[in-house]
């Protein structure tokens, strides 16, 4: 193969990828930060650099901001807690049924989203047996689950279980077991070869499940419209029905952006805060 | 693999790419087609007028709201005019649909519909911005024959010359007899023992305007004020978590699961939720109800408004309007059908929510008109906030 | 000697990994069940809520409500188009990232990380107000495939990439030296056995892209696909036959599945790499919806 083919080869694999994911991603961004600059209805918008969307927005929606982060919070906290377990077992306790284990993780993927959420509607409604037996339980002090905060927190987790099991059990399954055999060896208790050895080695998928599961868990809506009732209203819900109902469209774009700016923001910390370049997927063979 | 993350290739590439991005962004808003409208000066518009063409034939695409249809109606308008139908049932929201639309609209299209159904204020609105085509009374005899009365000369259309009405209906509260049977007005909604267990509307148009009802207050004179205190009193139940949710259509997945025992509800829906649960009633609040109707409308840029015009007057025939209301139970607009229905099923013709008597509604308001478009935003603003908790 | 309880707590430590994923594994197919039980309904009215009685009704006819099946139609137009676009070109970029040492790498590879960390419903929102603001593509049809096979691309990209990472390059130096050309050597050699990989992750495009309901609110116009039509019965009643051919999807996803999977057994021996700890040589997971 010539020098110059060579060299050129990966632009022309590249490029075709590279130009969508620009003009439909990146430039998309340029726009709504226009948007998100301009004054006026529809109709007769008019770009004005007109900051106060953006002030506006903060002001007018700060609780619904922090109501998302901490349902995705919390969502995410129970997800990796539900999570963990099930990744070690596929991982080290499987064996044979290790497939149909991983099916059943991936399995709710292959329902629509929307029906999985409508499914926990008839769970969790009033007068279900599971709402029945949480409430005798004491874990549901105000006799309904549903429309209030913990379905919302509850169909989050559900939801974006999966990617919180899967990169665990990715990163599980590649600890080489003589590692765990060594510290077995070298450790007294199964606890703590399991906290020293097994658990920071895990350390990049929890790393990238929890990511995975608390940004999208963050902009999310339907969980909260099917199974919130009033007064959890997450900030997608504001966004979505700033553009789609009032087509408030500059608040709306401000309101994005702001979304992804503190999105961004907690991840770069955690991100930090956690050490990770193997999410970046720096590999080459 | 861990290189500096000052790399000055690396950086030097980012700013390649956002700088390649910046430019095409530019090249494709200079070349885009001036922004689809929602940019730009917002011009008035001459009214257009539907021109009617001979007998009609071809195509024609409707949007209406879901289960606003019976299932024979279409094919009967198919077989009798030759016209070949497609009955989209994509509007869920006014609000949501002209929004849809909008940026056609603007352009002077309609997305290949020819009529829409959609509520009389959002209707005022798409007619303001030129959006609407007056109809050729020759082509619609029947509505102007069937309409009925109380219909037929509306403030906001006084000659019925760019909206015909589709259904009206009420809005009252559909309570579970078993569970909540002492519930016979809004303010009732707000009592403790109810907690949790009650849905209201979502429409800004129905609700406030009840619970200014319940206080007293007649929506048709009430001031900024007056909605801002009824706002409040509701903004204060959604906090408690007396309410359960604002719902559109859906309080009726609540009231059938037992999750709710009383919601604010429409009339037509009361009489299909019976089918799922007798217990289910909806209920004309004593402080009386909301009226509303749902016109049918040609925009501009409609393929075929002859068509068009020959279904809206299709429908207006009582024999086939009578099809509609055993189905979908709303207030049917064309005079006659009470009589085509007591022959078929005498229990229906005596109904009271889909031929209400004069004295039924005595206490009903008519979908409130705001004063001006700053007290309109601000209360729909005050709203909204309630909505998004 | 250890008495019953001790016995039992001893059962019940060494088990509890277990006895947890099997609850979570319950957990997981909990709404499934719900989904394929409430398909069986026999609802006297619209509302498809509480258990009413059993029947076959409606799986016998499925396809009887015009506008879902045109919904559906669209979606699964829609998905084909998308996942045949975004898997050539994702493969193309995996292949470019994981093959080559080039200028502009890391920047790349940025860019392809960055919509998966985005929240849908700002990917969604931007689309919209780059459509409206640009005015060449009507919202519809267009801008539904444009937006999918945008998002699609960055998980093939993924999928294909991690498959590429655990290849055995000596196969393709073993062709070469046998005379083939490049060209020939990746037909013959490569593509076949990189061809689970893309499978997988054309599934995963596929699935995406026929599930995606944020994106597509916001920039379907007046199109609706499968999940848009649910959003809009949902307010009205949802019919029995969504539930139907919600399963219906279910259990032709899993038969691809599983179809996937028997696909990679036989490229495994193909190329005698297995997934042998010891020599490193790890093939990760099979499962498609790989991260």
């Amino acid at each position: 193969m010539s020098s110059l083919r060579r060299r050129l080869s990966p632009y022309f694999l590249l490029g075709p990828g590279t130009i969508w994911l620009v003009v439909f991603f990146v430039v998309p961004l340029y726009f709504m930060a226009k948007l998100s600059l301009e004054s006026g209805t529809v109709g007769s918008l008019e770009f004005d650099w007109n900051w106060s969307n953006y002030s506006e927005a903060l002001s007018e929606y700060d609780t619904q901001f922090v109501r998302s982060f901490v349902y995705a919070g919390a969502a995410t906290l129970l997800a990796l807690v539900i999570a963990y377990p099930l990744a070690y077992a596929i991982a080290f306790k499987a064996g044979r049924w290790r497939n149909v284990m991983l099916f059943a993780v991936v399995a709710p993927f292959f329902t629509t989203y929307l029906i999985r959420t409508i499914a926990w509607e008839t769970i969790l409604s009033d007068e279900s047996p599971v709402t029945e037996f949480l409430h005798a339980v004491g874990l549901a002090p105000s006799g309904h689950i549903l429309a209030t905060s913990w379905a919302v927190i509850a169909g989050l987790t559900y939801n974006f279980l999966p990617f919180m099991i899967l990169p665990i059990y990715a990163s599980l399954e590649r600890i080489d077991v003589r590692l765990i055999e060594a510290g077995k060896d070298l450790y007294a208790s199964a606890a703590q070869t399991f906290l020293r050895v097994t658990l920071p080695l895990s350390a990049p998928g929890v790393v990238a499940g929890t990511l995975l599961t608390f940004i999208p868990a963050a902009g999310d809506y339907v969980n909260a419209q099917f199974l919130g009732g009033a007064g959890n209203r997450m900030i997608g819900n504001v966004i979505q029905s700033l553009y789609l109902s009032q087509a408030d469209y500059p608040s709306a774009a401000a309101l994005s952006f702001v979304l992804m700016a503190l999105i961004m923001i907690a991840v770069v910390v955690y991100i930090r805060f956690a050490g990770s370049e193997a999410l970046m997927g720096e590999d080459t063979v | 693999m861990v290189s500096s993350k000052k790399d000055p290739r690396r950086i030097s590439a980012l700013v390649a790419v956002l700088v390649a991005a910046a430019t095409l962004a530019l090249g494709l808003a200079a070349c885009g087609g001036g922004g689809g409208g929602i940019e730009g000066g917002g011009e008035e518009r001459e009214a257009s007028k539907v021109k009617l063409e001979g007998k009609a034939s071809g195509d024609l695409t409707i949007s209406n709201w879901p289960l606003y249809i019976d299932k024979k109606t279409i094919p009967n308008f198919e077989k009798e005019s030759g016209v070949s139908v497609k009955y989209i049932e994509d509007i869920n929201s006014n609000e949501e649909f002209f929004n849809k639309m909008q940026p056609l609209l603007g352009q002077g299209e309609s997305g290949g519909r020819s009529i829409f159904v959609l509520a009389d204020y959002q209707v005022v609105k798409m007619h303001k911005l030129g959006y609407l085509q007056e109809f050729d009374k020759a082509g619609l005899p029947e509505v102007e024959k069937n309409l009925v009365a109380s219909l037929q000369h509306p403030a906001f259309d006084p000659n019925r010359d760019w909206t015909a009405p589709w259904q009206s209906g009420m809005t009252g509260v559909i309570v579970n007899k078993e569970t909540a049977p002492d519930v016979k007005s809004v303010c009732d909604l707000f009592e403790s023992q109810y907690k949790g267990k009650v849905d209201f509307l979502n429409e800004v148009r129905e609700t406030v305007p009840l619970v200014m009802k319940c206080e007293g207050v007649n929506p048709d004179e009430a001031t900024e004020a007056d909605w801002m205190k009824a706002i409040e009193k509701i903004k204060g139940a959604a906090d408690s978590g007396q309410i359960r949710r604002f719902t559109g259509n859906d309080y009726a997945r609540d009231l059938t699961s037992g999750d709710a025992v009383a919601v604010i509800g429409w009339s037509g829906d009361a009489v299909q939720l019976q089918e799922d649960n007798p217990d289910l009633e909806w209920r004309m609040p004593t402080e009386g109800c909301m009226l509303w109707s749902e016109d049918m409308v040609i925009p501009i840029g409609a393929p075929n408004p002859t068509a068009a015009e020959a279904f809206m007057n299709y429908v207006y025939e009582p024999e086939v309007q009578a099809n509609i209301a055993e189905y979908v139970n709303y207030v049917t607009p064309v005079e006659g059908v009470k009589e085509v229905l007591a022959k078929r099923d005498p229990e229906l013709a005596k109904n009271q929510l889909i031929f209400p008597s004069a004295s039924f509604t005595k206490n009903c308001s008519a979908t409130p008109v705001f004063k001006s478009e700053e007290e309109e935003q601000k209360v729909i603003k005050a709203f909204d906030s309630v909505l998004n908790g | 000697m250890e008495g019953r309880g001790a016995q039992a707590w001893r059962w019940l430590r060494e088990h509890a990994v277990n006895i947890v994923a099997a609850l979570v594994v319950f957990y997981l197919l909990l709404p499934i069940a719900v989904i394929l039980l409430f398909s069986f309904n026999d609802p006297s009215g619209r509302y498809n809520y509480t258990w009413v009685g059993f029947t076959f009704e409606h799986w016998a006819h499925a396809f009887s409500r015009p506008e879902l099946n045109e919904a559906l139609v669209t979606s699964l137009k829609l998905a084909l188009l998308a996942t045949v676009i975004s898997t050539i070109v994702g493969t193309m970029m995996a292949l470019a990232l994981v093959r080559h040492q080039f200028f502009g790498r890391r920047p790349a590879n940025f860019l392809i990380v960055i919509p998966m960390a985005t929240p849908e419903v700002v990917m969604g929102a931007a689309l919209l107000s780059f459509f409206l603001l640009i005015g060449t593509f009507s919202l519809g049809f267009e801008t539904l495939l444009i937006a999918h096979v945008m998002f699609c691309i960055s998980f093939v990209v993924v999928v294909v990439r991690s498959r590429l990472i655990g290849f055995d390059r000596s196969l393709e130096e073993a062709a070469r030296d046998l005379g083939a050309s490049s060209f020939q050597t990746f037909r013959l050699v490569t593509l076949p056995l990189i061809m689970p990989g893309i499978f997988g992750a054309a599934m995963l495009a596929f699935a995406l892209s026929i599930d995606d309901f944020v994106i597509s609110n916001f920039n379907s116009g007046t199109t609706v696909t499968f999940p848009l039509y649910i959003f809009g019965a949902a307010q009205r009643g949802i019919p029995v036959e969504v539930n139907v051919i919600a399963m219906i999807l279910f259990f032709f996803t899993v038969a691809a599945m599983g179809f996937a999977t028997w696909q990679q057994r036989r490229a495994e021996k193909m190329a005698s790499v297995r997934p042998e700890q010891e020599t490193g040589i790890g093939v990760a997971v099979g499962a498609p919806a790989a991260t």
